[in-house]
């Protein structure tokens, strides 16, 4: 370099200083081109400056060049170096974006500028063929995104790169940068870059052309990185709103891709950064949509707040660009996804900025603030008074929500030293507290509800009714102050708008609380779910599954009527041997008797009920038996009759209890067996319930469900309304499978909680395989318990088949089970009587057999994971048993939820509660 | 015979079988003399090598709110189905990355989904134990929903993968979590025959993945929970033509060799391997020690058109690209720029080979392409 470059600032350095510089004298050949001058800075004319100043501060970030990605290590450095500088010192950037426009001059000036990265810029400045490397790098990054393109484009993206590289040197306007970086997109036409570029030389102040929208490689870690540093430097950052700007713009009223059209051609925006585009483009700027118009690089950023109303109204262009159903689906993920919602953040109540909770409960409110926009409310929790911060009341929204922080008595700004709860109020508040009547003399405060009594701080009577009087609601209407929107009812109307209002959908998604039930077999729990069905739906069934299960009781129908004929064949064999072996005994008898009587027992059937006996064994052990109806039925019906009234039939069911096979709910279907086995056979809800693998049949069965607003559910809460917006999601899944390996459990990690099922009556059961069936539901629980994706997850235990337990526990004792040979219950002499009148506190063996279970199941729980686990019984026959099981759960989840705002003291409170509660 | 005899009897019966296998299994290692990586680097061949810029992620489809579990590739033109947790099957456009349909699906928990050749229709399996079909030509109903237009409902378990049969719409073969797979008429919905299960022998654990040979169709491999692989023929669904034992870990996916005389699998022992459908052996074994000590699981493997990559994808997010030949990690998907936030769930080569799919649980999916001079390989 010539020495001038040195003396550019003398009287920035003295001789001194210049020992330390990084400046080396130039002493290779003359150089072709012309070297740049460098100016002495005059802070007016730092270009970043005046862009800076004419778009928010906390914008910067976009103007912070992007380095193109390339996995060379150092390159990336290099570009986080870059990223990192402090852009607040305008010399840094200076020197950052002279050295990268004017490829190899500046060296030596932005090395001086520059004080940070000296050794990095030494390097440089020593080597002075390493920006033309770094312009090779330049076009690496071009060909780089090339190859993301399947169509070629390769050379000329590679020429139109060479091309830009040229009109580099020449230029040392800052919009270089720009154009250097839109070569990247491939489908401009190179000379459609050129044009571009003397389109922003001349309009520089704002030209900033920005990195194609193709592919973006932005680093976004960085970016996030630069954005707190801004939000440190400004405090306002918070509240305003961050306001993305299009990152290329042309000549005004063009499309901003294209650069053609007027501002007469039909456009679409872009929700973040304000971007148009004409009809050609919007489809490659804006790609698939997947958050509604965005461009594709503003996908995740929030949407400009003055564009919130068009949110899900489509225009003309995309309606004639795409299809109807992608239109819908468009205008869906606009109006839904995450990243269009209202920032919570950005509303202020009463100083305190919401969380995502607050803002769901503000906006799903019965009476909810209207087209709520970001700013500082004051809200009066008391009143349901509503207003932008310092100013007058502007609505009267649903009182008692929980959000925000409490009032400021300066709130409203007001001047009247009248408070109404806590707040003083403003002057035309007051003039219309005195055209209603209200006594304001001596500066009194007052106490006002949501109904509009009030009283006087202090005093316990009420006073009166702000809104009582007709003209009051005049006088509010001429002086714009709100009226309660429905002051005739006011205590009716949150419960009737509640069940008429439709959820937002995007709250709904947010509102669903997934459920988990699992079970091993036999636990009951499908009977569980059919029972939450019933309980909560209005059509528990539809027409189609009350066939299916028409045909599946059928089907059971049959199987239970083989197991019985089976077991009379059975019976008929060992009574012909007994009675073979009576007449070895009489064989003296010379006559013999007669043989037909001989064959005939009581188990004796004729031989056409022994033609149908024989074949319906014989499907039953091809194990076709699903395949052969319902087509069976239509034929057989009369035969089943005949059958059933058959005496044979009739002493083989009296010796049931010898069949294992048959299932004790085989009982209750066979005591009406001719009726089920009609055509016209109406299964009804307690034929749904006991029906065996209705819903098992297709290993997971789910029900969408919210619990029904009931007289006897007003005692619990009233207090948060939004409850009943809640939706609950009952998942069945079938045990099969359910184990250590299990693939599929992690798809459930989302569910809020997990309840496991457990047949009390199981202890003295045995499986196949001679495994007690209540020692395999505990290692299935374990196993379930431990299970990764379940960590953390609260359990609830329903221990179910209470009643048979009951019942069953006075017969066999609970020792049958080996984990359970430690019960030694406490038992009082007069427990004979304890049955009949169990109001005495005496409690029966079941119900201690039952706490003695649960204890053994929370042991184990807390064994494992160190928590608590709730437990319930429930009989699974009983609605009301499984409905008490089921809100309990309700309540484990609510409490989940509150659990992190209470104190530990409450903590012990609440725990106690929901132990007693299962009791 | 008593119990306690029969029991007795039993355990010596699975004693004697361990005891077999055992030497099959030594047998094995004394014929296995070489494997593939030993005898190409003794013949000279050198490892593929890949510059940073050669594989380059070229597009993110975005638009699922779940997890992606699972998608295809149309056989020709270049459409995409994935499936996610969030109960929808989108149809993409991978050139344009729009999407050309959302399919709600009655039941959210889907697990697989699959291209029919002809690009008419999609099928998709998973937890209701059904494989629902969806022609994309049929008009939507009053939701903008897409009816389903048949469901083949027979498995006891749920469905953890389906692929169309080549060459015809009209047969599917699923595999599910009751150890069975089935081929399926998909015009009567019934099926066809039934492979494995109690009577045959079948796998003895959940069957995860199923791949039909590309050169005949009559040939197709499944890997288990059972830690094996098996080879069917669809003529003689009876029993299984060939095991191949050699994992440690579940077999989480199977996948042909383009030749169709070789399979990978993948499996949660962190490693995918070779296997040769005419000899039985196992060829090669492609694992790399991870740096910490969890072993990360194969989640899902691809070939390259030539076959010699591999494309693994881990349930750590890495997807190492295997040169076959070497047994040589070429590249990480997962530490390039632009790569999965977490696991990668399943992974895609288009028809004609010149890009890669990849879908994960942070809910999109990247599509991959050779970038610079190289199209294919």
């Amino acid at each position: 370099m010539p020495p001038e470059e040195g003396t550019t600032f003398p009287s920035l350095e003295n001789e001194e200083e210049r020992e330390y510089s990084f400046a080396v004298e130039y002493t290779g050949p003359p150089v072709p081109y012309e070297l740049p001058r460098a100016v002495p800075i005059n802070v007016e004319k730092i270009p970043l400056a005046a862009v800076a100043s004419k778009v928010p501060l906390s914008n910067t970030e976009l103007h912070i060049p992007v380095v193109t990605p390339i996995l060379a290590p150092d390159r990336n450095r290099f570009s986080k170096e870059l990223l990192l500088q402090p852009t607040v010192s305008p010399t840094s950037v200076i020197a950052f974006e002279e050295r990268v426009s004017e490829n190899t001059n500046n060296c030596l000036l932005s090395g001086e500028l520059s004080s940070y990265e000296s050794g990095e810029l030494a390097e440089l400045i020593n080597n002075n063929d390493i920006s033309s490397r770094r312009l090779g790098a330049c076009s690496v990054s071009n060909e780089h995104s090339s190859m993301l393109d399947y169509c070629d484009s390769f050379d000329k993206s590679r020429e139109s790169s060479s091309r830009a590289g040229v009109s580099n040197d020449d230029d040392l306007n800052q919009a270089d940068w720009g154009s250097n970086e839109s070569v990247l997109s491939l489908d401009y036409p190179s000379s459609r870059v050129s044009s571009l570029k003397t389109g922003d030389c001349n309009n520089d102040s704002s030209a900033e052309v920005r990195r194609p929208q193709v592919v973006t490689f932005r680093d976004i870690e960085s970016d996030n990185g630069l954005d707190e540093e801004f939000s440190q430097d400004d405090v306002q950052h918070q509240v305003v709103t961050v306001k993305r700007e299009p990152q290329t713009k042309g000549k005004k009223g063009s499309c901003y891709r294209c650069f053609k059209g007027n501002r007469f051609t039909e456009k679409e925006v872009c929700i973040v950064c304000d971007a148009k585009y004409c009809s050609n483009c919007v489809l490659r700027a804006m790609g698939s949509m997947p958050e509604g118009r965005k461009c594709v690089t503003c996908i995740g950023f929030p949407i400009d707040e003055s564009k919130r109303g068009s949110l899900g109204k489509c225009s003309r262009m995309l309606k004639r660009l795409l299809s109807d159903l992608e239109v819908r689906q468009i205008m869906k993920a606009e109006k839904l996804c995450e990243a269009n919602q209202l920032p919570p953040e950005y509303i202020c109540v009463n100083g305190q900025p919401l969380c995502h909770e607050e803002l769901a409960i503000l906006q799903s409110c019965p009476n909810p603030p209207k087209k709520l926009k970001p700013g500082s409310y004051w809200y009066d929790k008391v009143s349901g008074l509503w207003g932008k911060e310092g100013q007058k009341p502007s609505k009267i929204i649903s009182p008692h929500l929980n959000v925000g922080g409490s009032i400021r008595p300066d709130a409203s700004n007001g001047s009247t030293q009248v408070c109404i709860n806590g707040r003083e109020i403003t002057k035309v508040e007051l003039r219309m507290l005195q055209l209603a009547g209200v006594q304001v003399a001596g500066n009194p405060h007052f106490w006002v509800n949501e109904d509009g009594s009030y009283q006087e701080e202090g005093q316990k009577n009420t006073k009166g009714y702000i809104w009582g009087k007709a003209g009051t609601k005049l006088v509010c209407a001429v002086l714009s102050l709100p009226v309660p929107s429905k002051y005739s009812n006011p205590c009716m109307e949150p419960l009737s708008s509640m069940t008429s209002r439709s959820v937002p959908d995007y709250l709904e998604q947010r509102t669903l609380q997934k459920i988990l039930l699992v079970g091993s077999t036999g636990s009951g729990s499908s009977t569980i779910f059919k029972q939450a069905k019933i309980l909560y739906k209005d059509v528990p069934f539809s027409a189609g599954e009350r066939e299916n299960i028409k045909l599946s009781i059928q089907t059971n129908m049959y199987g239970y009527l083989g197991i019985l004929l089976e077991g009379r064949e059975r019976f008929e064999e060992e009574s012909l041997a007994e009675m073979r072996k009576r007449n070895c005994s009489k064989e003296t008898d010379p006559e013999g008797s007669s043989d037909d009587s001989d064959n005939k027992t009581i188990y004796y059937i004729g031989p056409r009920l022994k033609a149908f006996s024989d074949w319906l064994l014989k499907t039953m052990v091809s194990g076709n038996l699903d395949a052969i109806f319902p087509a069976a039925t239509r034929e057989y019906a009369p035969l089943v009759e005949e059958l059933w009234k058959d005496a044979a039939i009739w002493a083989t069911y009296n010796r049931r209890s010898e069949l294992e096979m048959l299932p004790s709910v085989a009982s209750y279907y066979l005591e009406r067996v001719v009726e089920i086995l009609r055509m016209d056979y109406e299964p009804s809800d307690v034929d749904i319930l006991y029906a065996e693998g209705v819903t098992s049949s297709n290993g997971l069965a789910c029900v969408d469900f919210s619990f029904p607003h009931s007289s006897s559910d007003e005692s619990i809460d009233t207090g948060d309304q939004h409850d009943s917006l809640l939706r609950y999601q009952l998942i069945r899944v079938q045990a099969r499978g359910l184990g250590e390996n299990c693939k599929w459990l992690e798809m459930f990690e989302d569910v809020g909680m997990v309840i496991f099922c457990v047949a009390l009556s199981d202890y003295d059961q045995f499986s196949a395989d001679g495994t007690n069936k209540m020692l395999l539901s505990k290692k299935f629980f374990e196993s379930i318990v431990t299970h990764p994706t379940f960590d953390q997850m609260d359990f609830l235990l329903i221990l179910n088949k209470f009643d048979l337990f009951e019942e069953k526990i006075e017969r066999v004792p609970l020792s049958r089970c080996e984990w359970f040979d430690d019960f030694h219950p406490m038992i009082s002499r007069h427990r004979t009587n304890t049955n009949s009148n169990s109001i005495n506190n005496n409690p029966t063996l079941g119900q201690l057999a039952f706490h003695y279970i649960a204890v053994k199941f929370k042991r184990l729980y807390s064994l494992f994971t160190g928590r608590k686990l709730y437990v319930s019984h429930v009989k699974g026959l009983e609605s009301s048993s499984v409905d008490a099981a089921l809100k309990y759960a309700r309540e484990i989840l609510k409490w989940d939820e509150e659990r992190a705002n209470l104190s530990l003291s409450e903590h012990s409170f609440y725990s106690t509660e929901a132990s007693s509660f299962s009791h | 015979m008593s119990v306690a005899e029969l029991k007795e009897r039993h355990a010596a019966a699975t004693e004697t079988m361990n005891n077999l296998r055992e030497r099959l299994r030594q047998r094995r290692q004394q014929l296995l003399d070489t494997d593939v990586a030993g005898y190409a680097s003794s013949h000279g061949r050198t490892p593929v090598t890949f510059g940073p810029t050669d594989l380059v992620c070229c597009r993110t489809l975005q638009g699922h709110t779940g997890k992606v579990y699972s998608l295809d590739w149309t056989p020709e033109r270049n459409r995409i189905v994935s499936a996610s947790q969030d109960g929808r099957l989108i149809v993409w456009n991978s050139l344009t990355s729009q999407k050309t349909h959302a399919i709600k699906l009655p039941c959210a928990w889907v697990m697989t989904c699959a291209f029919s050749p002809t690009s008419q229709s999609v099928a998709c399996g998973g937890l209701d134990s059904m494989c629902s079909i969806f022609n994309l030509n049929s008009p939507t109903d009053r939701d903008g929903n897409l009816p389903v237009s048949k469901t083949l409902s027979g498995h006891k378990g749920y469905v953890s993968c389906c692929q169309y049969v080549p060459d015809e719409d009209i047969h599917i073969i699923t595999s599910s979590g009751d150890r069975t797979c089935v081929l399926w008429d998909i015009t009567t919905g019934l099926r066809t025959s039934v492979f494995g299960g109690e009577f045959q022998s079948g796998h003895t654990a959940d069957v995860l993945s199923v791949s039909i040979n590309g050169s005949n169709s009559r040939m197709f491999v499944s890997g288990s929970c059972d830690a094996t692989a098996r080879l069917w023929d669809t003529r003689a669904a009876s029993r299984a033509v060939r095991t191949f034992h050699g994992h440690e870990g579940d077999v989480n996916t199977v996948k042909f060799f383009p030749d169709g005389n070789r399979f990978g699998t993948g499996s949660d022992d962190g490693t995918c391997r070779l296997f040769d459908i005419r000899t039985g052996h196992q060829l090669q074994v492609y694992y790399q020690q991870p740096s910490d000590n969890e072993v990360p699981h194969v989640t899902s493997i691809a070939f390259s058109i030539s076959g010699r990559l591999l494309f693994a994808g881990y349930s750590n997010g890495d997807c190492y690209v295997w040169d076959t030949l070497l047994a040589r990690v070429v590249l990480n998907l997962g530490s390039l720029q632009n790569s999965h936030d977490s696991r990668i769930s399943c992974l895609g080569l288009s028809a004609d080979g010149s890009a890669l799919c990849t879908g994960s649980w942070d809910t999109n999916l990247k599509i991959w392409a050779f970038g610079g001079y190289r199209k294919v390989i």
